[in-house]
C-alpha cells in the first residue's frame, strides 16, 4: 500500500504523530542535524543528508538513569527508574542507519540476554525510513553500498519514505506501520505512476554506488586475524589517530558503555553512559594495569572489533557504512581505507 | 526570611587562618556566613576547588593568603597571585558575577582586617543574591 | 604575493627525503593523502621511500606539534610547522616535553588555510595573526610579507560586547551541546596530561555523563590549564564534532594573560610559561 502526501503538509503529518506520541526527527542545529524530540511541528523538514549523532541515541541514549539512591540509607530504599514510554515515531532514518538497529539488536536482545531499556524502546518505536536523495552526489565518506545496503533500502523500516520533488511517498512495510498508517487520515493513495516511480527508486538504490563495489566478509576477517600481531602495520595506520572518542560516539553500531554512580551530596544515580574504546581509561584496570596503553592498540581494537571479531562471532560486519566516523574524524582517518589496506584485494574499486 | 549566603573561605595556614584565629581571640564580630577551609599555602588551591564550590552551591568564595613577599614558603603566594588572577578572569568570562570571588592578603596579625573583609564580602554577596548560575540543580 | 602550495609540497618532500636519507632524523611529521583531496591527514614518514606520500594543500591545518610527545624522549624528529604550530613547539620546549636539539623544524610560511568542514579561511580566527613560523631550521618558501596583519583578538569583538548574562547564556548553550568525546583535548598540542583531570576518580572533578555541570567543569578547568599556554592554533574548535567555539574562550584568556603578565605563549624558548613563573612586582590590581 503506497500512500502519498506533499512536503508542505509535513507539519500536519508531524502534528498528527505528535498527538499519538513522541516524535523524534532530525532538527537543524549549529553544527548540523541531530535527532531530537520535536516540540513544534514546523521544525520537521526533510532537507538533510544525515545527522551528526546516529539515531541509535533514540534507543540507547548517551545517558540512561537506572537507579536512584541515597547515601547512608539501605539499598532496599534505592528505587529503579521506570521507563514511561509513549509510542515513539523515529522519523527520517536513512537506510544504512535502519540497518544498524538490526546489528545492535544482536547485542541488546539477540544473544538471549535482553536489555529491557533497549527492548522497550524498540517495541515502542515506529521507524520511518527515508531514502537518500540519489540526485545529489554521493558523500565521499560514505560506503554503505559496499556493505550491501542500498541507498533506498526499505528493510528494517516500519514505514519507508521516498521523496519525489514536492511529494512524499510512504510505503507500509510492517504490520506495526500498517496499524499506524490506518490511523492517519490524510495521506492519500498514490497513483500507478507513483507506485512505479517508488519501486524503480528502490531498485535504483542498489546501483547507487558509494566508493567501492563489494566486500568479502570472510576474506576481511581472515586478513585482520593474520595481521593482528603486525604492530608495524597498526602503528602506521594509527600515526594520525588522536585517540579521541568522536568516531565511536557518532557511530550507529558502537555500543560500549560505562556504569557510573554519580552522587551529589546524598542523592545518587546509577546510570549508563556511553564509553569509547579509544579512551585511555577504557581498559584501565583497578590494579592500575592497562592492557591497551598505545594508540595503535586502541585503534586496532576498534577496527578489528567491527571487521573481524564481529564477523567471526555473529557473521556480520558491525558497520553500516554511514561514513560518520570518517566525516567527523578531526584528522580524517577513513575506516574503510584501513580495511582496504589490510586486505589489499583488487576487487575494491574507487569509483 | 532574609538571604543568608553560604561563603567558602580558603585560608592559608600561616597568615589568614592565624589572622582568623586572632580575630576570634580578640572577640571581633563578623558574620557567620563564612566556612573556612585551611590549606597550607594559597598556592595549594587548585582552581577547580573554586569552580566546584560554586557548583555545589557556594554563593561566594573568599581566598586568603599571606601578603606577597611574606609567604611561609617564600614564593607560594606569588604563583598563587597569577593563578588566581586567571581564575577570576575565567569566572568573569564565563558570565559569573565577578564580585563572587575575592582574593585578599591577610597576615597573622591582621585580625581586624579579616573581620572587616568578611563583613564587607558578606554584605556584597547578600546584595548579589543567591548564586544560581553554576549551582547544580537536582 | 600568492602562496604556491605545490611549491611548499615539493620543498617539504625534498627536505624530508634528505633528512631521512642522511639519517639526521628517524621520522618526519608531515601531511599525507587522506580519503580525498580536501581531507589530508597527518602523516609520518619513516623511510625516504615514504616521502612520495607527503602532500600539502590549503586544508593541511592540523597542528603536528600534537604528535611530538607521543615519541620516546631522544627520538630525532623533523616536523612541518606553520606559524601557530611553531609556537606550540616552542611552548613544549619551554615545558621541557621536547628538546630543541632533537627537532628539525621545517617552517611553512603560509596564509589562506581553510577549514575542511566549512571551507572558510581560518587566518583571522586562529593563526594568532602570524603567517611566518616563529622558530624554524629550514624555511620552505619565502617569508610572507605585505599580507594584512590581523590582530588575533579581532574576532573577539562580538563576544566582548556581551554583558555577563548574555555571556553566561552563550556558554551554557555551547557547553550543553558537548558530547564529551574529548576531541578538543586530544587535538590540543598542549594537552598531554596522563591522566587528564577529568578522568581522575580520586578526587572526581566531574561526572562522566554529558550534563551541563560536568561539561562546565571540564571546559572551565581546561581553559584554566591552557591559560598562558594556548598558542591559538584553533585545533580544538575544528576537531569538535558539534562546533563549540572553544577558540573564543581560549583567545579571551590568552588576551587577559598577555595583558596581565606581558607575555604571549610560545614566542621565545627563553621564556617560562606565565603561570609557572611570577614577578615580585606583579600587580594586585588583577585580583580586584
Amino acid at each position: 500500500m503506497l500512500k502519498k502526501t506533499t512536503i508542505d503538509k509535513l507539519p500536519e503529518l508531524a502534528a498528527a504523530l505528535m498527538e499519538k506520541g513522541t516524535l523524534v526527527a532530525p532538527i537543524k542545529e549549529d553544527a548540523g542535524f541531530n535527532f531530537r524530540e520535536i516540540t513544534d511541528a514546523k521544525q520537521v523538514d526533510l532537507i538533510f543528508h544525515n545527522t551528526i549523532i546516529s539515531p541509535k541515541s533514540a534507543f540507547f541514549p548517551q545517558m540512561e538513569d537506572f537507579v536512584r539512591y541515597q547515601t547512608g540509607k539501605s539499598i532496599l530504599e534505592a528505587a529503579p527508574v521506570e521507563l514511561n514510554l509513549k509510542p515513539t515515531f523515529l522519523f527520517g532514518v536513512r537506510p544504512c542507519d535502519v540497518k544498524s538497529f538490526q546489528i545492535m539488536d544482536i547485542h541488546f536482545s539477540g544473544t538471549g540476554v535482553v536489555d529491557p531499556y533497549w527492548q522497550k524502546r524498540r517495541e515502542a518505536t515506529t521507524i520511518f525510513g527515508f531514502a537518500f536523495d540519489m540526485n545529489e552526489a554521493a558523500d565521499a565518506a560514505e560506503f554503505y553500498h559496499t556493505l550491501g545496503i542500498g541507498a533506498a533500502d526499505p528493510e528494517g523500516s516500519d514505514i519507508f519514505m521516498v521523496r519525489k520533488d514536492d511529494i512524499l511517498m510512504l510505503k507500509v512495510i510492517t504490520p506495526k506501520g500498517e496499524k499506524l498508517m490506518a490511523g492517519l487520515s490524510f495521506p492519500t493513495d498514490a497513483s500507478a505512476d507513483e507506485i512505479k516511480y517508488f519501486d524503480d527508486y528502490i531498485a535504483k538504490g542498489h546501483d547507487y554506488k558509494t566508493r567501492y563495489t563489494c566486500v568479502d566478509t570472510e576474506a576481511i576477517a581472515r586478513e585482520f586475524e593474520s595481521i593482528f600481531d603486525n604492530s608495524d602495520f597498526w602503528t602506521k595506520i594509527s600515526d594520525a589517530c588522536l585517540s579521541c572518542g568522536v568516531c565511536t560516539f557518532v557511530c550507529p553500531t558502537c555500543y560500549c558503555f560505562d556504569i557510573c554512580d554519580e552522587t551529589l551530596f546524598s542523592q545518587g544515580t546509577r546510570r549508563r553512559v556511553w564509553d569509547a574504546c579509544m579512551f585511555t581509561d577504557f581498559t584501565l584496570e583497578a590494579s592500575g594495569h592497562n592492557p591497551r596503553t598505545k594508540v595503535y592498540q586502541r585503534l586496532r581494537q576498534k577496527v578489528c572489533h567491527k571487521y573481524s571479531y564481529h564477523i567471526r562471532k555473529y557473521g556480520v560486519i558491525s558497520c553500516v557504512g554511514c561514513g560518520r566516523c570518517t566525516r567527523y574524524c578531526p584528522v580524517n582517518i577513513d575506516i574503510f581505507s584501513i580495511v582496504e589496506e589490510a586486505v589489499k584485494a583488487k576487487w575494491y574499486k574507487r569509483l | 526570611m532574609s538571604f543568608e549566603p553560604k561563603i567558602l573561605g580558603i585560608a592559608c595556614n600561616w597568615c589568614t587562618y592565624t589572622g582568623a584565629d586572632l580575630a576570634g581571640t580578640t572577640r571581633l564580630q563578623y558574620p557567620q556566613n563564612l566556612r573556612v577551609v585551611r590549606v597550607m599555602c594559597s598556592s595549594r588551591i587548585n582552581p577547580s576547588f573554586i569552580f566546584r564550590a560554586f557548583q555545589l552551591g557556594a554563593d561566594g568564595v573568599l581566598v586568603g593568603g599571606c601578603h606577597p613577599g611574606d609567604c611561609h614558603y617564600n614564593t607560594g603566594n606569588l604563583y598563587a597571585r597569577r593563578r588566581l588572577a586567571v581564575t577570576k578572569k575565567i569566572l568573569e568570562f564565563s558570565g559569573l558575577e565577578s564580585g563572587r570571588f575575592r582574593v585578599e592578603w591577610i597576615s597573622a596579625s591582621e585580625g581586624n582586617k579579616f573581620a572587616e573583609v568578611v563583613t564587607e564580602f558578606t554584605e556584597q554577596i547578600k546584595k548579589l543574591g543567591p548564586q544560581i548560575k553554576f549551582k547544580i540543580s537536582q | 604575493m600568492v602562496i604556491s602550495f605545490k611549491q611548499i609540497e615539493e620543498k617539504l618532500k625534498t627536505e624530508a627525503k634528505r633528512l631521512l636519507g642522511e639519517s639526521q632524523v628517524s621520522i618526519v611529521l608531515a601531511y599525507g593523502k587522506g580519503y580525498d583531496e580536501n581531507h589530508p591527514m597527518p602523516y609520518v614518514a619513516r623511510n625516504p621511500s615514504d616521502v612520495d606520500n607527503i602532500v600539502f594543500n590549503e586544508y593541511c591545518n592540523y597542528n603536528l606539534a600534537r604528535y611530538l610527545v607521543r615519541y620516546p624522549a631522544g627520538t630525532k624528529i623533523a616536523v612541518a610547522v606553520k606559524a601557530a604550530d611553531s609556537r606550540a613547539v616552542i611552548q613544549l620546549i619551554q615545558e621541557e616535553k621536547v628538546k630543541r636539539e632533537d627537532l628539525v623544524l621545517l617552517g611553512i610560511p603560509v596564509y589562506g588555510m581553510k577549514n575542511p568542514k566549512t571551507h572558510e579561511i581560518i587566518d583571522g580566527k586562529t593563526t594568532g595573526g602570524l603567517y611566518n613560523p616563529v622558530l624554524y631550521d629550514i624555511l620552505l618558501g619565502d617569508e610572507v610579507h605585505g599580507q594584512a596583519i590581523q590582530s588575533p583578538y579581532d574576532v573577539l569583538a562580538a563576544y566582548e560586547s556581551m554583558d555577563k548574562e548574555a555571556r553566561f547564556a552563550f556558554w551554557k548553550k555551547e557547553f550543553d551541546k558537548c558530547i564529551r568525546c574529548y576531541a578538543c583535548r586530544k587535538a590540543c598540542p598542549m594537552c598531554y596530561c596522563d591522566p587528564c583531570f577529568i578522568d581522575q576518580t580520586k578526587p572526581k572533578w566531574g561526572d562522566k555523563s554529558p550534563q551541563s555541570h560536568g561539561n562546565l567543569m571540564y571546559h572551565l578547568t581546561r581553559f584554566h590549564h591552557l591559560a598562558g599556554r594556548c598558542i591559538d592554533c584553533g585545533e580544538c574548535s575544528r576537531a569538535c564534532p558539534v562546533d563549540i567555539p572553544l577558540y573564543l574562550f581560549h583567545k579571551k584568556v590568552a588576551k587577559a594573560c598577555e595583558e596581565m603578565f606581558g607575555q604571549a605563549a610560545g614566542m621565545s624558548i627563553e621564556d617560562k610559561p606565565a603561570l609557572v613563573n611570577f614577578r615580585v612586582d606583579d600587580s594586585d590590581k588583577f585580583l580586584e
